[in-house]
C-alpha cells in the first residue's frame, strides 16, 4: 500500500501546481492547454473520489434496464451498456424508451459530477 | 511575423502592381485550423488599407477549397449578408507558407465571452440575435446555381437523411459504447423530416465565435470554410442555437445573445421560412454530431494522428453533451 497523500491529494497537488505557479508564468501560447492540463486534474482528482461509486451505480442501472448482469468488473459494464445501446435502437416500446431515458439521465449526472460539475444544474433545451 | 509581412508585401505589390508596405501586422484570433492576421497596407500616394489575412497552413486541411470560400463569401455579400469584402485569394503556398486571403478589417470582437460581455454591456442582445437572423434569411435567398461550381455540394435530395447517415457511420466506429448517444441516433431516425421545400446554400458555422459584433451589432459573419450549395436551411437555424454557443448564458437560446424571438423575427422579416419541427431536429442532430467529434478527437489523441492535450480532453467532454441531447429529446409521457 502507497503511503499518503492518496492519489487524489497528488492531483489537487498537481492542478494547484498549474493553476496558481505555471499559468502566470507561462508564455500566452501555453496558457490555454495549461488550463485544460489543470482541468483534467481536477477531473482526475474528482474520479478518484467519487468514481467507484458512480461506476457501481451504472452497473446497477443498466443491469435494471437490460437485465443479466451479476458481474462486476469493468467488462460487464461495457456489455452492459452495449446490450443498451442496441436495445434503445430497437426496442419500440414507449415504457422502455421513457426508463431508459431515465437511467441515462441518472448516468449522466453521476459523469457529469466527476467531468463537469454544475452542467445538469440547466435542464432546459 | 517579418516573413509573413515581406510574404503578403510581395503578393500584394504583384496584385496591385503597385509597391505595397505591410505594417502593423498582429495575430488575429488564432482558430486550431487557420490563422488570422491584421495588418496595414501602404501604397504611396494613397490612404492606408485595413486589411486582414486569412492563412491556412497547407491546402490539405481545406473543407472549401479557399478559391470557393472566398467566392461564396463574396456571394453572400452582394446579396447583404454582413462579411469582410475579400480582395484577393492566392493558392500558391510560396508567399506565406500556405494558401491564403486578404480581406478588409472590420473592428469588432469575435471571442465567445468578450462577445457575450460587449453585447450585454451595450444591451443589444435581441439586435444581434436579430441581424443574424435576417443575414441567415439573406443567404438562404440565394439561388444556390450561383454559387461556385467547387462549393461541396449534397447531391442527396435531403441534407438531413446524409446528416444522419454520417453521423450513425460515426456512432458505430465509437470504440465504447455510449446508450446516450444511441438514445439521440434513434430519436433523430424516428423524427427524420422530409426533404426541405427548398434546399439553398448554408453556412453551417454562423454561431457565436464566428460573429463579429461591435457596440453597433452584428458587424460580420466569418469562417465560411464549411458552406455548402445545397442544405437544409434550419441546419443553420439550429447550429447558433445550441447550448455550447451560449458560453453559460443557458437561458438565452440563440449564443447566449438572446431568446428565440428576435432570432426568428428577424429571419422571417428578411423573406426567411422558419420550421420549428425541422430546427428541432437539427439541433439534436447537431447536439450528437458535436458529442461524436469530441469523441474522435480524444481518439485521435490516442491513436496518435493528432497528439494533444486538447484532444485528449475532448473524450472527458462528451458527458457534457450527453446531458443536452438527453434534454433535447425527453420524451413526452
Amino acid at each position: 500500500m502507497q503511503y499518503q497523500p492518496s492519489a487524489a491529494e497528488l492531483l489537487a497537488a498537481i492542478a494547484e501546481l498549474l493553476e496558481d505557479d505555471l499559468l502566470p508564468a507561462v508564455p500566452d501560447a501555453l496558457k490555454h492547454r495549461t488550463r485544460v492540463a489543470a482541468n483534467l486534474a481536477r477531473i482526475l482528482e474528482r474520479e478518484e473520489a467519487l468514481g467507484p461509486d458512480a461506476a457501481r451505480r451504472e452497473r446497477e442501472r443498466l443491469a435494471a434496464l437490460v437485465g443479466g448482469g451479476g458481474g462486476a468488473d469493468g467488462d460487464d459494464a461495457v456489455r452492459l451498456a452495449l446490450e443498451l445501446a442496441r436495445r434503445v435502437r430497437a426496442d419500440d416500446d414507449p415504457g422502455f424508451q421513457a426508463d431508459a431515458w431515465e437511467a441515462l439521465v441518472a448516468i449522466c449526472r453521476d459523469d457529469l459530477a466527476i467531468a463537469k460539475p454544475g452542467h445538469d444544474a440547466w435542464e432546459g433545451q | 511575423m517579418t516573413d509573413l509581412a515581406e510574404g503578403l508585401a510581395e503578393f500584394l505589390s504583384g496584385h496591385l502592381g503597385e509597391p505595397v508596405t505591410v505594417t502593423g501586422l498582429a495575430a488575429s484570433s488564432a482558430g486550431a485550423r487557420r490563422g488570422n492576421v491584421l495588418f496595414d497596407a501602404e501604397v504611396p500616394g494613397r490612404p492606408t488599407l485595413r486589411l486582414a489575412a486569412t492563412i491556412l497552413p497547407t491546402a490539405a486541411i481545406e473543407l472549401n477549397p479557399i478559391t470557393a470560400e472566398a467566392a461564396v463569401r463574396n456571394l453572400a455579400e452582394e446579396h447583404g449578408v454582413p462579411v469582410p469584402h475579400i480582395h484577393a485569394v492566392c493558392t500558391d503556398p510560396g508567399f506565406v507558407g500556405g494558401p491564403f486571403f486578404v480581406s478588409d478589417r472590420v473592428d469588432g470582437e469575435s471571442v465567445p465571452r468578450r462577445v457575450l460581455r460587449l453585447v450585454q454591456a451595450e444591451g443589444i442582445g435581441d439586435r444581434v440575435a436579430g441581424q443574424l437572423g435576417e443575414a441567415l434569411a439573406r443567404l438562404h435567398a440565394i439561388d444556390p446555381a450561383r454559387a461556385p461550381g467547387d462549393l461541396m455540394d449534397d447531391p442527396s435530395g435531403n441534407p438531413a437523411e446524409t446528416a444522419l447517415v454520417g453521423a450513425d457511420r460515426m456512432l458505430a466506429e465509437l470504440p465504447l459504447p455510449r446508450p446516450a448517444l444511441a438514445l439521440g441516433m434513434r430519436w433523430l431516425e424516428c423524427h427524420l423530416p422530409t426533404a426541405p421545400p427548398r434546399r439553398t446554400i448554408v453556412h453551417t458555422d454562423a454561431r457565436n465565435g464566428n460573429l463579429l459584433v461591435s457596440a453597433r451589432g452584428l458587424e460580420a459573419v466569418l469562417d465560411w470554410e464549411g458552406t455548402v450549395r445545397h442544405g437544409d436551411p434550419m441546419q443553420d437555424l439550429a447550429w447558433p442555437a445550441l447550448r455550447m454557443w451560449r458560453f453559460k448564458e443557458d437561458g438565452r437560446e440563440i449564443g447566449g445573445f438572446a431568446g428565440r424571438e428576435p432570432f426568428v423575427a428577424g429571419y422571417e422579416a428578411a423573406g426567411g421560412a422558419f420550421d420549428a419541427e425541422r430546427f428541432a431536429w437539427w439541433k439534436v442532430l447537431g447536439t450528437l454530431r458535436w458529442a461524436l467529434g469530441l469523441a474522435g478527437q480524444s481518439a485521435a489523441h490516442l491513436d496518435g494522428s493528432f497528439r494533444s492535450i486538447v484532444m485528449a480532453a475532448s473524450g472527458r467532454r462528451v458527458p457534457e453533451l450527453e446531458w443536452d441531447l438527453l434534454m433535447l429529446v425527453r420524451p413526452s409521457h
